[in-house]
């Protein structure tokens, strides 16, 4: 482990359908920490998530990744970033356990290492009893956890979650956050997205705060700056009235 | 290894959806149906054959024609077994987690491009099996049979190239196999016009993919016309991992 950030972004910036979808983003993260990422709608959370995931080159700015730049060469992205992109895109004509394999597989895990990963996610996860099931005939609660499965069965060092408890009950919200805490006290980053302030309270150590494109917070979790709580400073900004 | 695994994956896919059993059944009935009525017509027709010098065989009558009528199929069942490998995952988006693994675009087309090679490749010899079967009782012309058989095993790998090229210019599966379609017929026919004109030979003549096929089915391997398929093939991959790459800019 290095003192070095494990992710440097530095003026990362991107059009998207004609707009600033994101502009001059900056922010590193350390092994080991939670971000949240809080935003309005078209805030430019997933933007920037995609970008971070190496699926969306940015027009500009730089990403690196463990010391090494990461624009230039995605392909990095194999071993140590794991995606869960929103609404969790799965193959409807493939199991719960057939996935996990293939993504082990496409991250370069021999047979045995993809065998033993898929089951220890399956245990971890509780989808022992949908290992057989299609992907297609999954509940959404149920596609989510399998796609959080698929962003972690290669154990990354960068996670980046996008809404993961999009139509989880809470009992599953409980059990993410624990996976999450459990993965950084490993030493992984993660970032994660999401519209619930509650969510980011609960699990992160760090929050941002993104708004129409620009970051316009980043802060430990528990620092109230100008004494405000952290609703107080998303609506505040949120609104165009805060910083 | 990554190549590997996103044939295999993508092979999985084939084999758990109805598409492609049902396209295989299909055309694998209508095929052995044709095999069946030129068999019988060849069987009735050996008198008049056993008359004539230098008559034609179970090769040039039989086996040749099947394979012919395979090619035929082929301009229809290659687009839709194509027409969702990279055009349906970039609709549902699990072509961009697929690029999220940071494995190269190359390696995402030629993995499933070797994936519906190895299907085409099963129904090939799934056809070809019948004129062996029965020329192996006979007297079959085998050099020719094998160059038949060479020119439509590359026009299958041509018509899947295309045919992932095609996937990979749109997000809509439909319009995909519309595009490798006419694609197809126009390299099929590009050079009619020219014919029209009483024009033979000369750059239309070779770009046009029938003139190529048309030789190995005369059991005339040249290597102008395997150079030709060759290049329609590396075309093919080259812009479809083209157009994958700029995915990434594109979004």
């Amino acid at each position: 482990m290095t003192d070095l950030p494990l992710l440097n972004v530095a003026g990362l910036s991107r059009r998207r359908a004609g707009r600033a979808a994101v502009t001059d983003l900056s922010f590193s993260l350390n092994r080991g920490e939670v971000l949240g990422l809080l935003g309005v709608n078209g805030a430019g959370k997933s933007t920037t998530l995609s970008m971070l995931a190496g699926a969306l080159r940015p027009e500009a700015g730089s990403i690196t990744l463990d010391g090494r730049d990461f624009v230039t060469h995605p392909g990095i992205a194999r071993s140590l970033v794991g995606w869960l992109p929103e609404a969790a895109p799965l193959w409807p004509e493939l199991s719960v356990e057939e996935h996990l394999l293939a993504f082990a597989r496409l991250r370069g895990f021999s047979r045995t290492a993809a065998r033993k990963s898929a089951d220890a996610m399956i245990v971890r996860l509780q989808l022992g009893d949908l290992r057989r099931r299609l992907a297609g005939v999954l509940s959404q609660g149920q596609r989510q956890r399998l796609g959080v499965a698929c962003a972690l069965v290669h154990d990354p060092a960068l996670i980046i979650l996008d809404e993961p408890a999009n139509a989880l009950d809470p009992v599953q919200t409980g059990e993410l956050r624990k996976l999450v805490r459990e993965r950084a006290a490993a030493g992984a980053a993660v970032i994660l997205s999401t519209h619930v302030l509650g969510e980011v309270v609960a699990v992160c150590d760090r929050v941002a705060i993104l708004h129409e494109g620009r970051l316009r917070h980043d802060a430990p979790l528990h620092d109230k700056a100008g004494g405000k709580t952290l609703e107080a400073t998303f609506f505040a900004i949120a609104t165009g009235a805060g910083p | 290894m990554s190549l590997g695994a996103v044939t295999r994956l993508e092979l999985r896919r084939l084999a758990v959806r109805p598409l492609a059993w049902a396209i295989a059944a299909l055309t694998i009935a209508w095929l052995a149906w044709s095999f069946v009525l030129g068999l019988g017509q060849f069987l009735g027709d050996q008198v008049k054959l056993a008359g004539m010098a230098d008559a034609p065989g179970f090769t040039d009558l039989v086996a040749i024609p099947l394979l012919a009528e395979l090619a035929k199929l082929a301009f229809l069942v290659v687009p839709l077994m194509t027409m969702s490998l990279l055009a349906g995952e970039r609709r549902t988006g699990t072509l961009a987690l697929l690029a999220s693994t940071g494995l190269a675009p190359w390696r995402i087309v030629l993995g499933k491009y070797l994936a519906v090679l190895l299907w085409l490749s099963l129904w090939l010899l799934a056809t070809l099996a019948m004129p062996l079967v029965v020329g192996a009782e006979s007297t079959a012309d085998w050099g020719k049979l094998a160059a038949a058989t060479l020119g439509t095993a590359l026009l299958l790998a041509t018509l899947a190239a295309i045919g992932v090229a095609c996937s990979a210019a749109t997000s809509f599966p439909a319009i995909s196999a519309a595009m490798a379609l006419i694609v197809t017929l126009v390299l099929w026919t590009v050079d009619r016009g020219a014919q029209a004109a009483g024009i033979s030979g000369g750059f239309l003549e070779w770009l046009t993919m029938a003139t190529h096929l048309q030789n190995l089915l005369r059991g005339l391997v040249v290597s102008s016309d395997l150079i030709w398929f060759v290049l329609a093939i590396a075309l093919s991959l080259i812009l479809a991992t083209r157009r994958l790459g700029g995915d990434r800019e594109r979004q």
